[in-house]
């Protein structure tokens, strides 16, 4: 049986189709059979990151329709063994699918894969209700900025609402130049405010930019990023992989870019 | 000396955070704060600076510390 995640943020513009992208090919990369949803009805974007946009034949709210079968609309990856892609649909809006709905399709799905991950729309109306309704497990996604935490902590109170058990927290788009200078929020500055544990913090990553350029999921571009979403993965299988030192500037990071740094 | 903008950001989103959590006026807090506050040390010996509330999704926390050895 596999599992359901939903990627989530409240805000827009932090990372959730990047952090979707990736983790899908990501826990292909560990052997993982993998499907990632992308719940954003109206606003398509998940295939464009993935670089699958020409291969669109049927989406999901023609599964959802019936207008096609399930294996019709799944797009399988070729770069990456054992991940799909259930695009959505461009022309249609969030009131075209239900929470019910989605919880039918979303327990199909874990027959067949190890996991199933959603890329949930901003906000919080019935797009983000469609996306959890199917649910066991989310990641929230912010960056180091007070209206994106500010949304994250909303987001979090509603998915214990909704009985999620198991929330976890991935800080995206940290600059440890700033967060020396006392300019940025640190690792430890957001998880204690929003006090979910911590599954993944990103630096700010220049490849993540040139991935989506190329529609070419950033994991497999190598760099900084590149290995903190593969041990995000490691994570969400359970394994313990420790944490890259973002907070003090002492981290491998900062060892690594003053290397670089012009003075 | 310029205060770092994090120490800014921090308490800002304390205040939002807290209010959306209880659902009240981002100003409430300092007024919840102050109300236990009073109401509290009519019965224990509390300063200012060893009292503390926060306010999480399901609980509301007083902290202070105990007699000073």
């Amino acid at each position: 049986m596999g599992e359901v995640i939903v990627i989530t943020s409240g805000k827009g513009g932090v990372g959730k189709t990047t952090t979707a992208a990736n983790i899908g090919a990501g826990l292909s990369k560990l052997d993982k059979k993998v499907v990632v949803i992308d719940t954003d009805l109206g606003l398509r974007n998940l295939d464009v990151v993935m670089g699958l946009e020409n291969l669109i034949v049927y989406n999901l709210v023609d599964v959802i329709e019936g207008t096609c079968r399930l294996k019709q609309a799944l797009i399988r990856d070729k770069r990456y063994e054992n991940l799909y892609l259930l695009p959505s649909a461009q022309t249609r809006d969030k009131t075209a699918i239900s929470p019910g709905q989605m919880k039918k399709l979303t327990s199909e799905l874990r027959e067949e894969f190890d996991y199933i991950l959603l890329d949930c729309p901003a906000g919080i109306e019935q797009g983000f209700q469609n996306a959890i309704a199917g649910a066991d497990r989310a990641i929230v996604v912010t960056t180091p900025e007070v209206s994106a935490i500010r949304d994250a902590d909303r987001i979090i109170g509603l998915l214990e609402n909704q009985q999620i058990k198991k929330i976890e927290l991935i800080i995206n788009r940290i600059r440890m130049d700033m967060v020396r200078r006392g300019d940025m929020m640190s690792v430890d500055d957001v998880t204690e405010i929003l006090s979910v544990p911590l599954i993944g913090a990103l630096p700010d990553d220049e490849k993540v930019v040139i991935g989506t350029n190329q529609g070419e999921p950033v994991i497999g571009l190598g760099g900084e990023a590149a290995s903190a979403y593969l041990n995000i993965c490691k994570r969400i299988l359970g394994l313990e992989v420790p944490f890259l030192d973002l907070n003090t500037g002492n981290g491998f990071f900062s060892r690594l870019s003053s290397l670089f740094k012009k003075d | 000396m310029k205060r770092s903008s994090v120490s800014i950001a921090r308490n800002r989103l304390r205040a939002l955070v807290t209010s959306d959590r209880v659902n009240c006026d981002p100003a409430a807090y300092e007024e919840i704060c102050r109300e236990l506050y009073g109401a509290l040390s009519k019965y224990m010996e509390l300063t200012e600076d060893n009292f503390q509330v926060e306010i999480n999704r399901t609980q509301v926390i007083i902290t202070f510390l105990g007699e000073e050895t």
